[in-house]
């Protein structure tokens, strides 16, 4: 028992050295973006992200249904899962991409 | 990563001059942007990471043993051996002499990708040109190879589709497709890994105390997905270029 919380105490203070690099302070908004550009980026990334997660929904579902009728199956299924999920994760991303060239 | 990281001040200290000659003696002289530093940041960390990698493989190739395997030498063949068999199911048989390039393709995103976690180092994979130059090189490698294998006539005849009158409908549709799979490659890995970055950046200037770590462990969840998905993905165009008919 002590031994596992110093594992989870161990790991809690790797994970906790976060990089704040990139944070940014809490005025950093002030030179105005033109509102067109912004509402796009928002719209286009909040549908983009949706119909992702449709996709993967229905991805992971017959998943995990052809895992239930046939558990012998299992690498190859997981296999397909993964690569499944990547290839459609990949549309939302660069949508991302898009939004975050949009904003400048 | 707009200021200089310590490595790479360190790196354009000692070789800043060598390298600056060096870029404009180049037949298209390139000038970088700040002569004082020509090594940008991503060029650092990848210097970094292959000189990691190096070490790594240097101390498993000198401990390696046959009756008393050590830890980093059960690591290495476990690695390997996911990378043989998935490339055999893929691929098919004769495919081990794809092995090391997927593997180093493994473990340079891998390590890139993890090395931005420490405080104060950046990945180099979340830079568009080092993701760039990841798939170009797939990219080439699996056009070599499909070349190689089946001949130059018969590689490029697949890219005319099945019958030859849908040949001219065909061959754009296949270069754009060829084409786009860089794109994608590069794509994927570097909004995956500058996302986690970006989002564990907000995430800790909302609420500095223990939300980001979450983030940070998705993050590494994630570095070693977008590795295995690339390294996958190259395997699968390979496949595609390499198969033969029987």
């Amino acid at each position: 028992m002590r031994k596992t919380m110093m594992y989870v105490f161990v790991v809690m203070t790797i994970l906790l050295l976060a990089m704040p690099v990139y944070a940014q302070g809490p005025d950093a908004a002030k030179p105005a973006i033109p509102w067109g550009p912004a509402i796009a980026a928002g719209i286009g990334m909040g549908l983009a992200a949706g119909l992702c997660g449709l996709g993967q929904g229905k991805a992971t579902a017959s998943a995990a249904e052809a895992m239930a009728r046939n558990p012998g199956a299992r690498p190859g299924i997981f296999l397909f899962l993964i690569l499944g999920l990547a290839l459609i994760e990949s549309l939302a991303l660069y949508t991302l991409i898009i939004a975050f060239k949009l904003l400048g | 990563m707009h200021e200089q990281l310590w490595f790479t001040a360190l790196l354009n200290k000692v070789l800043g001059g060598p390298v600056n000659s060096f870029l404009q003696a180049l037949p298209p002289a390139f000038h970088p942007a700040n002569p004082q530093e020509p090594i940008s940041n991503s060029v650092a960390m990848e210097v970094l990471v292959v000189g990691i990698i190096l070490l790594l493989f240097v101390l498993v190739r000198s401990r390696l043993s046959v009756e008393r395997p050590g830890r980093m030498q059960h690591v290495a063949e476990a690695l390997r051996e996911m990378v043989t068999n998935q490339s055999g199911e893929i691929i098919g048989p004769h495919s081990e002499k794809f092995t090391p390039f997927l593997l180093s393709l493994f473990v340079f995103i891998l390590i890139g990708n993890l090395i931005g976690l420490i405080p104060t180092f950046g990945s180099p994979t979340a830079d568009t040109s080092v993701t760039l130059g990841c798939a170009v090189v797939a990219f080439i490698y699996y056009n070599a190879h499909g070349l190689k294998t089946q001949g130059p006539v018969s590689y490029l005849k697949h890219f005319m589709g099945p019958v030859w009158w849908l040949a001219p409908l065909m061959l754009p549709i296949e270069i754009i497709s060829h084409l786009a799979r860089v794109m994608s490659l590069t794509i994927r890995l570097y909004a995956n890994i500058f996302a986690g970055d970006t989002v564990t950046a907000v995430f800790f200037s909302l609420v500095p105390i223990g939300v980001p770590v979450i983030f940070l462990g998705l993050h590494v969840f994630v570095s070693g997905l977008q590795a295995y998905i690339f390294m996958l993905l190259t395997t699968i165009y390979l496949s595609g270029a390499v198969a033969q008919e029987h």
